[in-house]
């Protein structure tokens, strides 16, 4: 099932991230009350002017735009089942995507997301899928260890470097899902396939990898890149510095049964993150899929792939040890840089039928020929279908966890732990799974927190200490503060702009491309656009203002009190009182 | 169709002048192309809107690309801003007679104009490149001739005509993957191949709708109304479904503010041009530092093009003398304006 199942396009490219990273730090931005922290007396302009100083200390992009695109980037080939050909007319067109790259959790890294409006392979007019988003994309599996060139442990302001990510996100065929087939088999197979009622739409998932800060092949450069980027912003402008990624990537079939944000399909979990990172499989009847498109690290800048080997897929016993059977092996040549270009990393063995049948019902591994075990197969996995929410105070809502045994729905009455890790009490909640593998939680988010749960699925089943995003399943939940006592303030432009605007205008420069958010009568004369472009029903769009999604209720109330000219304002719901944890945070942020 | 006086390339200097011309050519056409889009009114003609964004970012980038093969053969570029409504800087349209250019309001007829502007070599569809060769006394080259005329001559020239790292503009920035240095005969040739290909389309076939769609038929779908399909016929494609054009939905701006007379209108309609006309001059003195050295400068004309946006939007919802009319922003040059960039 899923993209590992075949049809299925192949693309690759490169990716450029634009985040402010401004807000990564308690000093400039305090994410319990989801405000810009100005230091005292502290104007826009000296948070700004602080912003440009500490580039070269590792705010390596103050005038983000927080923009994600692709660029030069292709379809590489398809898969009918017969293996990658590059000979569909489809293959060479491009992909064209752009997206707003957001952290649930701006002080972390396990949460980031990609608001996006849709994404298109090929152009219009010709071979094409054309998908619009109902769902933005996920990023999950991020693997620290990926590229052995960016060490964080030697230089913490290339981290991102060393890391790759698995994006993903699906397209029901509800949601204006057009596949323009022309003359491409595989479109047609694609349309065919679509028309399946088990088929829910088409799932896209790819991997970025290898980032470069400065655009620099050389970490050991981004010192001198800062200082000159330092001068550039001194010099005025607009001077955004994104980041770059390479990228691979596929397009399949989402089936029934399958979370649409992150990977659903049988979970080989690493078992040494230096040698390679979790990976997930398909086996049929006799053919097993591996997607190893986040696995196997590089050992430099040249993205020469690490050599493990042959490496062989078994089936174990519940020992773990014990092989029951023997599912392919393969070689350095089915991993290497070229093979991983041409496949987005997928790689397929043929597997006799008799090993198969072991291996539907046994844990799978993949070992080096030592015998080393580097990936085994954790049977139960609890996936969220919203993996990232965004609540406002008061605001309640249900998380709905998707179970997967050996890549297929759980049965009836499997607990699952909805556990996090930083309360202070270390309550969980549990939950059983229904006839569809579904558990239901409540969620109530504590306010002004950004929070993360672990998803543990199975009775008793040991709880982690923290989050590993390599081989836990998690969710994040930020709810943000009322902010009623803004809510009730006068709709004056000194106020709108002192608690509402100068947070971002502070915050991102870049908006000055758009919107002066220091001059009233231009964001008077633009209302109707701020009000658009900051609706909530507008949340999930690419153009959704602040990007940040931190724009609470009463800094909405606010400042749409200002725009429509009205003088008084609905007033919220009293804060709760601030968590030990919240108040620990807003003093961090100081 | 846009065509040059022909003239043959002998010396690095020859085409240096040229080029020069061609970057005036390229630098000309982003200010119809932007009047008509900004004329469009906000949340409306999303997918014309697109396109011909898309043509002008690419005009941009080929400023950018013929800049760096100037530099690279060691003269600075001039930009030099043009004058509307008036012919295109050495341009002549087909036939010999000059294309005036006019700023105008989206409409059919500031399609067609641009269509006038980006038609191929030889019309549409047809692309004989080696038509230049074959002819015995050309009159006249469009730029695409210009353009392959060109890269014949640089291939013939040796590694010391080339200045690697002179005043060359990239895309660290922005336009991802588009921008990059021409440091020898190589990157030009590929620059060439860029700007030839997105602007007239691919040599051996211009709607191969395997990559962008080369500029005059995107300007003819938002004309036609219509999508440029790909079909097994003879041509290859078909015209097809609706694109969605709402004629309508535009603002109500003059043609050719340039040549209005904006002393009788009302004091916010000047100060909203005055707006557009420091916004416009910022743009250019600041792309004509980067271009000739100051590399960094580029993002400080990224910013003039944004407060010129702004500016023209703000323009276009100021009423004129006539007050069922506006005016987009005129593309007038202040000399001697000196206009820094705000931090």
């Amino acid at each position: 099932m899923s993209v590992l199942e075949t049809p299925r396009l192949l693309f690759r490219g490169r990716v450029t991230f634009d985040p402010i990273v401004t807000n990564n730090q308690p000093a400039e931005y305090d994410e319990s009350y989801s405000r810009t922290v100005f230091n005292p007396g502290a104007d826009v302009a000296a948070f700004r002017k602080a912003a440009i100083a500490a580039v070269v200390g590792g705010n390596w992009n103050p005038h983000g735009t927080h923009r994600s695109t692709f660029y030069e980037t292709f379809l590489v080939g398809v898969d009918t089942g017969h293996g990658p050909t590059a000979d569909d007319p489809i293959v060479k067109c491009p992909v064209s995507f752009a997206g707003m790259l957001v952290d649930v959790e701006p002080y972390g890294a396990f949460s980031s997301q990609l608001f996006f409006d849709a994404i298109s392979f090929g152009i219009q007019g010709g071979c094409r899928v054309f998908a619009p988003r109902t769902t933005r994309m996920t990023g999950r599996y991020i693997n620290f260890a990926r590229n052995t060139t960016y060490n964080p442990a030697v230089d913490p302001n290339v981290a991102a470097g060393g890391a790759s990510v698995v994006w993903q996100t699906s397209f029901p065929k509800a949601g204006g899902l057009r596949v323009d087939q022309h003359d491409s088999p595989v479109l047609r197979q694609l349309a065919e396939a679509l028309e399946d009622d088990d088929v829910l739409g088409l799932t896209v998932r790819w991997n970025a990898y290898r980032t470069l800060y400065f655009d620099s092949l050389v970490p050991s450069n981004n010192p001198d890149l800062a200082r000159q980027l330092q001068n550039k912003l001194t010099g005025g402008g607009f001077q955004p510095n994104p980041a770059r990624s390479e990228l691979v990537g596929v397009l399949g079939l989402w089936r029934k049964g399958e979370p649409a944000s992150e990977p659903g399909d049988r979970a080989l979990l690493t078992q040494q993150s230096a040698s390679m990172a979790s990976a997930h499989v398909r086996l049929s009847a006799d053919q097993l899929t591996l997607d190893l498109a986040n696995s196997v690290p590089e050992t430099g800048v040249d993205l020469t792939k690490l050599n493990l080997g042959d490496l062989t897929a078994v089936a174990v016993a519940a020992d773990g040890t014990t092989v029951l059977a023997t599912l392919g092996t393969f070689g350095y040549d089915a991993y290497r840089r070229e093979a991983y270009n041409g496949t987005a990393g997928i790689v397929t063995l043929k597997v006799d039928p008799a090993a198969a049948t072991t291996a539907q019902t046994a844990d799978i591994q993949l070992r080096q020929s030592d015998g080393a075990v580097l990936l085994a197969e954790a049977a139960l996995r609890a996936i969220p279908a919203v993996p990232n929410t965004y609540l406002d105070e008061g605001e309640a809502t249900r998380l709905a966890v998707l179970v997967l045994d050996r890549g297929r729905p759980a049965s009836a009455g499997v607990s699952v732990a909805m556990v996090n890790p930083a309360s202070s009490t270390s309550a969980s909640v549990s939950a059983v799974t229904d006839a569809n593998g579904i558990a239901t939680f409540p969620l109530v988010g504590t306010v002004g927190q950004v929070e993360s749960f672990l998803l543990v699925p199975g009775q008793g089943a040991p709880v982690p200490q923290d989050i590993d995003p390599q081989t836990t399943t998690y969710a994040y939940v930020r709810t943000l503060p009322a902010d009623a006592d803004v809510a009730r303030l006068a709709p004056t432009w000194v106020n709108v702009h002192a608690q509402v605007l100068r947070n971002w205008e502070a915050m991102a420069p870049c908006m000055d491309n758009w919107l002066l958010l220091g001059d009233a009568a231009q964001v008077k004369s633009f209302a109707a656009m701020v009000r658009r472009l900051t609706a909530k029903s507008n949340f999930e769009s690419y153009r959704f203002m602040p990007v940040t999604r931190d724009l609470t209720a009463g800094e909405r109330a606010l400042l749409y009190a200002f725009l429509d000219g009205t003088t008084t304002v609905a007033a919220a719901e009293t804060p709760a009182p601030r968590s030990l944890r919240q108040q620990s945070r807003a003093l961090r942020g100081g | 169709m846009i065509q040059l006086k022909f003239r043959a390339i002998n010396t690095i200097d020859d085409a240096l002048d040229l080029l020069q011309m061609a970057i005036g050519i390229e630098f000309s056409t982003l200010p119809p192309y932007l009047y008509a889009l900004y004329s469009i009114m906000p949340g409306t003609n999303a997918v014309a809107a697109d396109r011909i964004r898309s043509v002008a970012m690419q005009e941009m980038v080929h400023i950018c690309l013929a800049c760096n093969i100037s530099n690279a053969l060691g003269k600075t570029p001039k930009l030099a801003a043009p004058t509307y409504p008036g012919p295109l800087p050495g341009g002549i349209g087909a036939g010999g007679t000059a294309l005036i250019v006019h700023l105008l309001r989206f409409s059919k007829e500031a399609m067609a104009q641009a269509m006038a502007i980006e038609e191929p070599e030889d019309g549409p569809i047809d692309f004989p490149h080696e038509m230049l060769e074959a002819a015995a006394a050309p009159t006249f080259m469009t730029i695409g001739q210009f353009y392959h005329h060109l890269d014949k001559f640089l291939a013939t020239q040796p590694a010391a005509s080339w200045t690697a790292g002179r005043n060359q503009l990239d895309d660290r920035q922005f336009l991802p993957g588009a921008v990059f240095a021409v440091n020898g005969y190589a990157d030009a040739s590929r620059a060439i191949q860029d700007i030839v290909s997105e602007g007239e389309g691919n040599k051996t076939s211009p709607l191969d709708f395997a990559g962008e769609v080369a500029h005059y038929y995107r300007f003819a779908e938002i004309f036609n109304d219509q999508v440029l399909t790909k079909a097994d016929n003879p041509q290859g494609f078909v015209w097809q479904g609706r694109l969605g054009v709402d004629w309508k939905a535009v603002y109500p701006a003059i043609p050719d503010p340039g040549g209005h007379d904006f002393s009788r209108d009302p004091p916010a309609a000047r100060a909203a041009q005055d707006r557009c006309d420091e916004a416009y001059t910022r743009l250019v003195q600041e792309l004509q530092r980067a271009v000739a050295g100051e590399g960094g400068r580029l993002g400080n004309a990224v910013r003039a093009m944004f407060d010129l946006r702004m500016a023209a939007r703000h323009a276009l919802t100021v009423p004129l003398a006539v007050p069922t009319q506006v005016s987009g922003p005129g593309f007038r040059y202040r000399e001697g304006l000196n206009a820094e960039s705000r931090p």
